[in-house]
């Protein structure tokens, strides 16, 4: 009697031969009218020194010859807690397309945080790094299409500086400019920086001539060659200016200022 | 119980040789040992009350909210098993979410009412599934102005094809019942759980039919009725919960919403007092 | 006998054969919108001390075609928000459902602690990047406007692209380049937001519409304006540009039949 009330399902005989009900359309082939990005201009920076690293940006948001914004950051800190990142020591710098650099700026930020809590320590600069470079290689057939800079302090404390091309190629360097401006701003970094085109006095003619050799510079001197930069990249670029917001990382964590650009 | 042992109860979706689901009737047992829940149809609006009975004193005091909130406008309170009732809910919230992508307006109270009661009804006909264990109670109520289609923009022509038409009537109050069986009835005044059959009778000497009863005093007779039928069992405590839906030109514009605090504690207050005034029979409170 | 409740009822596949969805296919591929169609021209709006002024005309364009001339683009959300809509007017109903759809969800449980303006701003932001991201773009430009949580002014734009910011003062379409500069004067930076009184940010922003009706073609002379603070929403749908003059028309040399 029981066999006959079982709710069991009956064995061998015709069943439900399907898993899921029928869902969506196999979808055709697409044609697009829908360009999907946009350049909102704006220039970053970043130099690296003994034992810091600074970053910076200026704050304007382009669309042609429209000004969207004066102040619109480029500079994010990555990890610490919460919304506002307390205690982070790594910051990134996007420029190009805000929205991507947006969404990129929050993917890094949850996958750093992540790492915290499932690890139970702080992200170092170098895993963080390489990270960010698979983020940028895993969407390289719909890149993200912006100049990312990336900055902290080496497990020895020692500042740290990686530059990334929009599909994730990247290397530390000493410094670095992107964005708009990076082409006024670069040459200008290589020479004051790295010195290149910079000879010893009176060592020689021709190729006896010894060259300057780079050596670590202050903080201080590098906060007034990143202003010098800025000023001069306003004169020349209209897409650069309005304000100037900087983060210097060194092992007491980020300090971050602002200070005002031209606006015209 | 006559079911026990013939083996026609083991199953959902079996019938008894006398013509009876057994499992349906198991489902109505677990219903009869909730907490009792009212609604009450008023003139200009629905109330929904609920005997929230305090399971432990490590549970926080005015929070676990038990009636629930469909769409904007309609209620839901529903007696016996909790976690059926949530399903249900779910349930409710989806079939008018579907309804607003259909037809971009909200679902009114009888068609929920009615996709609801096939929703139950569809879980007696399975072997693979067990019926709610929940009698639910909804409340709504359907505008009784024209509302705009989601997502309208202009106001459309004002005379003519496709203009408004005078003096039509539109919606109103409306209170249903869904038990476990998936039968569900339209009603001025609805009870289920422990105290049931108390709240019944309390709430058929109010004349509902009469459509006088005012909202406000649909709250107070709400409590009152709450606190008669916990009445007999005095010793476990319980916390009243109290919402309700006005007209859109009433206090909660078309929405369903908490009792606010101080119209509760009034409508405690007066409940108390009823219960203390004749303790011996019923009689009517005033105010 | 299968279990799960979304087969029940449903055609056997080994008594009646697979589901033959062949007949949802259209001719052609599937196409996701190039253009936009049917049209709303700018959206401007200025913060204030305590609150956010919003206008936009309720004009929707079929190309050069007036072809809507009450259609309201400035979307009440709550107490705290509205949202101003620039572009396809279908893309706005969209976005005007599904703000609707999250409102009901949102309320739930309890109205209080209700999303504010910074709350939408995000939400739309990344439903418009998700968009873009799909090829499937919504086809506007929306200001939302309102409270933030700490129950400041709070004013963000969110593009058919994803692109978002936020300024004390914002214009899209024609208003970018037209009432922007006008608004900048006033209000030049954040600074200046709280020098500004509610009737001064109204008059402005009145002003600015004046000026899109004199020299945007696809512009009308009706308009809504919203002003949002503390105390609420205050939203009017039929406001008509006062104290127009046409004089200056005159002095236009250049067009048209004229020849000095």
């Amino acid at each position: 009697m029981a066999a006959i009330f079982s709710g069991a399902p009956p064995q061998g005989g015709p069943g439900y031969s399907f898993t899921q009900t029928p869902t969506a359309v196999p979808s055709g082939e697409r044609q697009h009218g829908f360009y999907p990005y946009t350049d909102n201009g704006g220039s970053t920076l970043g130099i690296s020194g003994a034992d810091f690293t600074i970053l910076a940006g200026d704050t304007r948001s382009t669309s042609g010859y429209n000004i969207n914004t004066r102040y619109a950051p480029k500079l994010f800190k990555i990890g610490g807690e919460g919304p506002d990142n307390k205690g982070a020591r790594i910051v990134l710098s996007v420029v190009g397309f805000a929205a991507d650099g947006d969404a990129l700026k929050e993917r890094l930020d949850t996958i750093v945080k992540m790492y915290k809590y499932q690890h139970g320590k702080p992200m170092t600069v170098t895993a963080c790094a390489q990270r960010l470079s698979h983020i940028l290689y895993n969407k390289r057939f719909f890149p993200y299409y912006v100049h990312a800079i990336l900055g902290g302090l080496d497990e020895e404390g020692k500042g740290a500086l990686y530059s990334y091309d929009p599909v994730g190629s990247y290397e530390r360097e000493q410094c670095r400019a992107a964005g708009a401006a990076s082409s006024l701003i670069m040459p200008f970094l290589d020479n004051q920086v790295n010195f290149k085109n910079q000879y010893m006095p009176g060592s020689g003619t021709g190729h006896n001539l010894k060259t300057k050799e780079a050596t670590p510079l202050s903080r201080g001197h590098v906060e007034d060659l990143v202003r010098d930069a800025f000023t001069s990249a306003v004169e020349r670029h209209i897409e650069v200016g309005d304000g100037l917001q900087m983060m210097i990382l060194t092992k007491d964590g980020i300090q971050e200022t602002y200070t005002s650009l031209k606006k015209d | 119980m006559t079911s026990i042992g013939t083996g026609y109860d083991l199953s959902n979706s079996v019938f008894s040789p006398d013509g009876r689901n057994f499992q349906v009737e198991y489902a109505v047992k677990a219903v009869e040992n909730g907490g009792t829940a009212v609604g009450i149809r008023c003139k200009d609006g629905i109330v929904l009350a609920l005997e929230k009975l305090v399971t432990s004193k490590l549970l926080k005091s005015g929070a676990n909210k038990r009636i629930a909130t469909v769409d904007r406008n309609v209620g839901i309170v529903s007696s016996g098993l909790l976690p059926d009732g949530r399903h249900f809910v779910s349930r409710a919230r989806d079939e008018a979410a579907a309804w607003r992508q259909q037809y971009k307006a909200p679902i009114p109270t009888s068609s929920l009412a009615d996709r609801m009661g096939s929703y139950v009804q569809a879980y007696t006909l399975y072997s693979s599934v067990r019926p709610f264990g929940v009698t639910s109670i909804i409340g709504g109520w359907d505008a009784e102005a024209e509302l705009p289609v989601d997502g309208q923009v202009g106001s459309g022509p004002k005379v003519g094809s496709g203009g408004k038409k005078e003096g039509a009537k539109h919606g109103g109050p409306f209170l249903y019942m869904i038990e476990p069986s998936g039968l569900y009835w339209g009603y001025y005044g609805a009870a289920t759980g422990k105290g049931r059959q108390i709240a019944k009778s309390e709430l058929e000497k109010l004349n509902l039919v009469d459509g006088e009863m005012s909202l406000e005093q649909g709250v107070k007779e709400a409590a009152r009725i709450i606190y008669i039928a916990h009445d007999d069992n005095k010793d476990k405590e319980f916390e009243l919960e109290m919402t309700w839906i006005s007209a859109i030109s009433g206090p909660t514009k078309g929405k369903h919403e908490e009792v606010p605090k101080e119209l509760r504690e009034e409508a405690e207050k007066l409940a108390k007092k009823a219960l203390e005034g004749d303790d011996d029979d019923e009689e009517e409170m005033q105010e | 006998m299968n279990h799960l409740p979304q087969a029940w009822g449903r055609p056997r596949d080994d008594v009646y054969g697979a589901y033959d969805n062949s007949h949802f296919q259209t001719a052609g591929p599937n196409q996701h919108t190039q253009s936009p169609i049917v049209t709303g021209t700018s959206v401007v709006a200025a913060k204030f001390k305590d609150g956010v002024v919003i206008a936009s005309d309720n004009l929707a364009s079929y190309g050069s075609l007036a072809r809507f001339t009450d259609v309201k683009r400035l979307r009440k959300f709550n107490e705290n928000v509205v949202v101003g809509f620039g572009g396809d007017v279908s893309d706005m109903q969209y976005l005007d459902r599904l703000l609707n759809s999250l409102d009901i969800r949102e309320n739930y449980a309890s109205a209080d602690d209700p999303l504010n303006a910074k709350n939408l701003h995000t939400y739309l932001a990344k439903v418009m990047y998700k968009r873009r991201s799909d090829f499937n773009p919504l086809w506007n430009h929306l200001l939302i406007a309102g409270l933030d949580g700490e129950a400041k002014p709070f004013l963000a734009s969110a593009d058919l692209l994803g692109t978002t910011f936020s300024s004390p003062t914002l214009a899209t379409g024609f208003g970018a380049h037209l009432a922007q500069p006008i608004m900048r004067r006033t209000i030049p930076d954040e600074a200046s937001v709280e020098k500004v009184s509610k009737d001064e940010a109204v008059k402005l922003v009145k002003e600015c519409m004046k000026v899109l009706f004199y020299r945007d073609a696809r512009s009308m002379d009706k308009y809504s304006i919203a002003v949002i603070t503390k105390e609420g929403v205050e939203l009017s749908e039929d406001e008509k540009l006062e104290n127009q003059s046409w004089a200056f028309a005159e002095q236009i040399r250049g067009y048209g039949t004229q020849t000095a």
